[in-house]
C-alpha cells in the first residue's frame, strides 16, 4: 500500500502534468469545434513554441515564458496562415473535416522533418535557474517548474474563456461555431473569424509547447505522443470546449497519478484509455460539449 | 630445280623446329597480365538521416576510415575494398530492403553492420538467408538466441551484460558499505527488459533487495511520481534503466525530491556529451556500462583517438566511430583469416579462432557472442571515466554518491 507522501505526491504531479495537457488540448478543441478541422499539425507546433524557448535560454538566456513575447504572435500569424491554406482546401474538397486530416498531416511530417533537420534528434532538456528546485508541501514536492507550468497554463485557459465570453470577437467564434449560416446572416465575417480561431489555437499551442517543455525532455518526434494524449482530453472534454478541456486535462493528470500510485506504472495508459472508453460508453459526447 | 631429298627434308626439318619453337619463344618472353584491381565491395546501410542519424554518422566515418586506412596498406587480400552504404533514413523496413537490395542487386561480396539494436535485429535474418557473415552489435540477447551462425556482436550491444562492470566493482567494496537495497525503474521496452535483467541478476548476487521494481512507457511525462516511490522506500541505489531524455528528466526530479540515494545507475544515454549538456553539474557521478571506450588503454584505441583529432579536430574518436572500425576490424579478421571471401569459410573461422581487435583479444561462441564483459564509467567532472576493472580504469570510482550541486 503507497505511503500517505507517494499518494500525496501522485496526486500533485499528476494535476500539474494534467494542466499543460489541458491548455494544450484548449487550441486544438477550440479548432475542432469551431471550424470541424481536425488539426493533427497542432502539437508540432506547440513544439516548435517548445524549441524557441528552449534556444532563446540556450544562447540568450532568455527565460521561457518571457520568450512567449515571441513565441504567441509568430504562431498566432502561423494560424493565420494555415487558415489561407485550409480554405483553400474547403473550396475544392467535398468534405472538409478528411480533407484537412490530410492536409494538417502532410504538415505535420514537413514540420517535424524541419525540426529533425535543424534541431537535431537528441532529447534537449529547459534547464532554468529554478529547475531541479522544489517547494515541500510536508515531504512532499511541488517541483518548481512545474507549479510554473501549470500557472502559465491555468493562465493561459483563463485568458481563452474571457476571450470566448466577453469580447465581441470570442463571440462572435461562438456563434460561427453554434450556427455558421445564422452568424454569417448576422453580419458577421466568418472568414475572418474562423482565421483568428486558428491564430489564437495556435498561439495558444505555443503556450502549450512552453509549459510542456519545462515538464518534458524534447526532441522533434515527441509530439506524437501529445497528439495522442490531446486527442483524449478533447475527446472527453467534448469537443470546443475550453472549460471541458481544463477539467479533462486535471482529471487525466489524477487518472495517470492515482494508477502510478495504486498499480504497476506500466499500467497507467491501459487504465486511461480503458477509463476514457467506459466513460465515452456512457456519455459519448464528453463531459462538456454542448 | 632438282631438289635432292635430303635437302628437302632439311628445309622441312628447319620449318618444323621454327614452328614449335617460335610460338614457345614469344609465349616465354611476353610478361603474364597484371591481377585483377577489381575491388571487394562491402555494402549495407545506416540511418545517415532521422532519429539516429547523428551517431550513425560516426559508424558511417568509422566505416569510410577503415576503409581508407585498408586500402593505403595495400587492401584486403590485395584488392582494394569499396564501400556501398545506403541511408536507410533510420526506418527498420527501409533498412531490411536495402540490404536485401545490397545482397541480391549489387551482389557485395561482404556486408556491412547496421544501425545498432533497431536495423540490426532484422538485417541479421536476411544476412542468415542469403549465408552471409553480418558484424554488428545485433539488438540483445534475444536478438543472438535465434540460432544465425552468421551474425556476431564485434563489441555486442547486450543490456544482460550491463552491470557486469557495476557487479564486479560491488564486489569489491566491504559489504557493509555496499547499497543494502535498490530501487529500479525501467522503460518498457526490450532494452530496459535487457539491462534490467542484468541488474536483478547481481542485485540477487551480491543480497541487495529491490524495494521498487516498476515500468514506464515512453516518453515519460514526469518521473516525480516514481521517484517519490524510490525515495519513500529508501533504497540506497537507484537504478535508472531509460534513455537520454527520461533519465535526465529521474535525475532532475531526484534533485527536486531531494532524493540521494549512494549510488545512481543510468542505464542509457549517459555516455554522450548531451547528459552533461543538458543536466550540468547533476550529471556527475552516475554510472553507467558500455563495451567499447576512448579512454580504453590500448595503443590502437589512442591511434583512433589521435585520427579523430587530425581529420575532424576533436579530443578523442567517439564511440560509435569506434565501433564502426571495430566491426570492420572482426570483418577483416575473418576474411584474412579465411584467405577467401567465402562467407562460410568466413563465419567459420571467427567461430573458431581468437582475434584481436582494437580493445583486445576476443574469441565468439556459437552464438556470435564474445565473453560477457562490460566496462563501467561514471562521470566525473562533466567526463566519462573508465572506473572498473583496474586494468583499465582511468581514474578511481567515486561511492557513496555526493550530494547534490547546489
Amino acid at each position: 500500500m503507497p505511503s500517505s507522501v507517494e499518494i500525496g505526491q501522485a496526486i500533485l504531479s499528476g494535476l500539474l502534468l494534467g494542466g499543460a495537457y489541458a491548455v494544450l488540448s484548449a487550441g486544438f478543441s477550440l479548432t475542432w469545434g469551431v471550424t470541424k478541422v481536425i488539426n493533427l499539425s497542432h502539437t508540432v507546433f506547440a513544439l516548435v513554441g517548445s524549441y524557441i524557448a528552449f534556444w532563446l535560454l540556450r544562447f540568450l538566456g532568455v527565460e521561457p515564458i518571457l520568450s512567449l513575447v515571441i513565441i504567441i504572435p509568430l504562431l498566432f500569424l502561423c494560424g493565420l496562415a494555415m487558415h489561407g491554406i485550409i480554405k483553400q482546401t474547403a473550396k475544392r474538397a467535398k468534405e472538409i473535416t478528411p480533407a484537412s486530416l490530410v492536409l494538417t498531416f502532410g504538415l505535420f511530417i514537413v514540420t517535424e522533418n524541419i525540426l529533425l533537420i535543424t534541431c537535431k534528434a537528441d532529447p534537449r532538456l529547459i534547464t532554468t535557474s529554478y529547475s531541479g528546485k522544489a517547494l515541500f508541501l510536508d515531504k512532499v514536492a511541488l517541483p518548481i517548474s512545474s507549479l510554473i507550468s501549470f500557472a502559465l497554463a491555468a493562465v493561459t485557459i483563463a485568458a481563452l474563456y474571457l476571450f470566448l465570453h466577453y469580447t465581441y470577437t470570442g463571440k462572435a467564434v461562438q456563434a460561427v461555431w453554434q450556427d455558421k449560416a445564422g452568424a454569417m446572416l448576422s453580419g458577421i465575417d466568418t472568414s475572418r473569424v474562423t482565421a483568428i480561431t486558428y491564430g489564437v489555437a495556435l498561439a495558444s499551442a505555443g503556450v502549450g509547447g512552453v509549459c510542456m517543455g519545462l515538464i518534458y525532455a524534447i526532441d522533434p518526434t515527441i509530439h506524437l505522443s501529445w497528439l495522442i494524449f490531446i486527442f483524449l482530453v478533447t475527446v472527453l472534454g467534448g469537443v470546443g470546449s475550453i472549460i471541458g478541456a481544463a477539467i479533462a486535462g486535471l482529471l487525466m493528470g489524477l487518472v495517470i497519478g492515482l494508477t502510478g500510485a495504486f498499480l504497476p506504472y506500466a499500467w497507467v495508459n491501459l487504465v486511461l484509455f480503458i477509463s476514457l472508453i467506459i466513460l465515452l460508453l456512457v456519455r459519448p459526447q464528453g463531459l462538456f460539449q454542448r | 630445280m632438282n631438289w635432292s631429298n635430303k635437302r628437302v627434308m632439311k628445309w622441312l626439318m628447319l620449318v618444323c623446329a621454327l614452328a614449335l619453337l617460335v610460338p614457345l619463344a614469344v609465349v616465354g618472353c611476353t610478361k603474364p597480365s597484371p591481377p585483377s584491381e577489381e575491388p571487394i565491395v562491402i555494402g549495407g546501410s545506416l540511418p545517415l538521416t532521422g532519429v539516429f542519424a547523428e551517431t550513425a554518422k560516426w559508424i558511417e566515418k568509422g566505416y569510410r576510415y577503415w576503409a581508407e586506412d585498408i586500402n593505403a596498406k595495400g587492401g584486403l587480400l590485395g584488392r582494394p575494398v569499396e564501400l556501398i552504404i545506403y541511408d536507410d533514413a533510420s526506418s527498420v523496413e527501409k533498412a531490411v530492403t536495402l540490404l536485401e537490395k545490397a545482397i541480391t542487386v549489387d551482389k557485395v561480396d561482404l556486408l556491412l553492420g547496421g544501425y545498432p539494436g533497431t536495423a540490426c535485429v532484422a538485417q541479421m535474418p536476411v544476412a542468415e538467408k542469403y549465408g552471409m557473415a553480418y558484424i554488428s552489435m545485433g539488438g540483445h540477447m534475444p536478438s543472438f538466441e535465434q540460432g544465425y551462425k552468421y551474425s556476431f556482436g564485434s563489441p555486442p550491444l547486450m543490456g544482460q551484460w550491463w552491470a557486469e562492470g557495476l557487479g564486479p566493482y560491488l564486489e569489491t567494496l566491504p559489504k557493509e558499505e555496499r547499497p543494502k537495497s535498490a530501487a529500479i525503474i525501467t522503460m518498457n521496452n526490450v532494452i530496459g527488459e535487457s539491462c534490467r535483467e542484468s541488474i536483478v541478476n547481481w542485485m540477487n548476487k551480491l543480497d541487495i533487495s529491490i524495494l521498487v521494481d516498476e515500468y514506464y512507457d515512453l516518453p515519460l511525462a514526469s518521473a516525480d511520481a516514481l521517484v517519490s516511490k524510490c525515495k519513500e522506500s529508501g533504497a540506497e541505489a537507484m537504478f535508472a534503466n531509460g534513455f537520454l531524455a527520461d533519465g535526465a528528466l529521474t535525475v532532475r526530479s531526484m534533485k527536486a525530491l531531494k532524493y540521494n540515494p549512494k549510488l545512481l545507475f543510468q542505464s542509457v544515454g549517459c555516455l554522450v556529451p548531451a547528459w552533461v549538456e543538458e543536466l550540468g553539474e547533476d550529471a556527475n557521478y552516475v554510472f553507467s556500462g558500455t563495451g567499447l571506450h576512448h579512454k580504453l588503454p590500448y595503443p590502437e584505441v589512442q591511434r583512433l583517438n589521435a585520427v579523430a583529432k587530425e581529420k575532424w579536430d576533436i579530443d578523442y574518436a567517439p564511440d560509435y566511430f569506434l565501433f564502426g572500425c571495430c566491426w570492420m576490424q572482426t570483418l577483416q579478421c575473418g576474411v584474412e583469416g579465411a584467405g577467401s571471401l567465402d562467407n562460410t569459410a568466413i563465419k567459420d573461422y571467427l567461430h573458431t579462432h581468437e582475434i584481436s581487435l582494437i580493445h583486445g583479444k576476443f574469441t565468439f561462441d556459437e552464438k556470435g557472442l564474445p565473453p560477457s564483459y562490460t566496462y563501467l564509467t561514471q562521470v566525473l567532472n562533466g567526463e566519462v571515466e573508465l572506473v572498473w576493472p583496474p586494468e583499465v580504469a582511468s581514474t578511481k570510482a567515486v561511492y557513496p554518491k555526493p550530494a547534490w550541486a547546489e
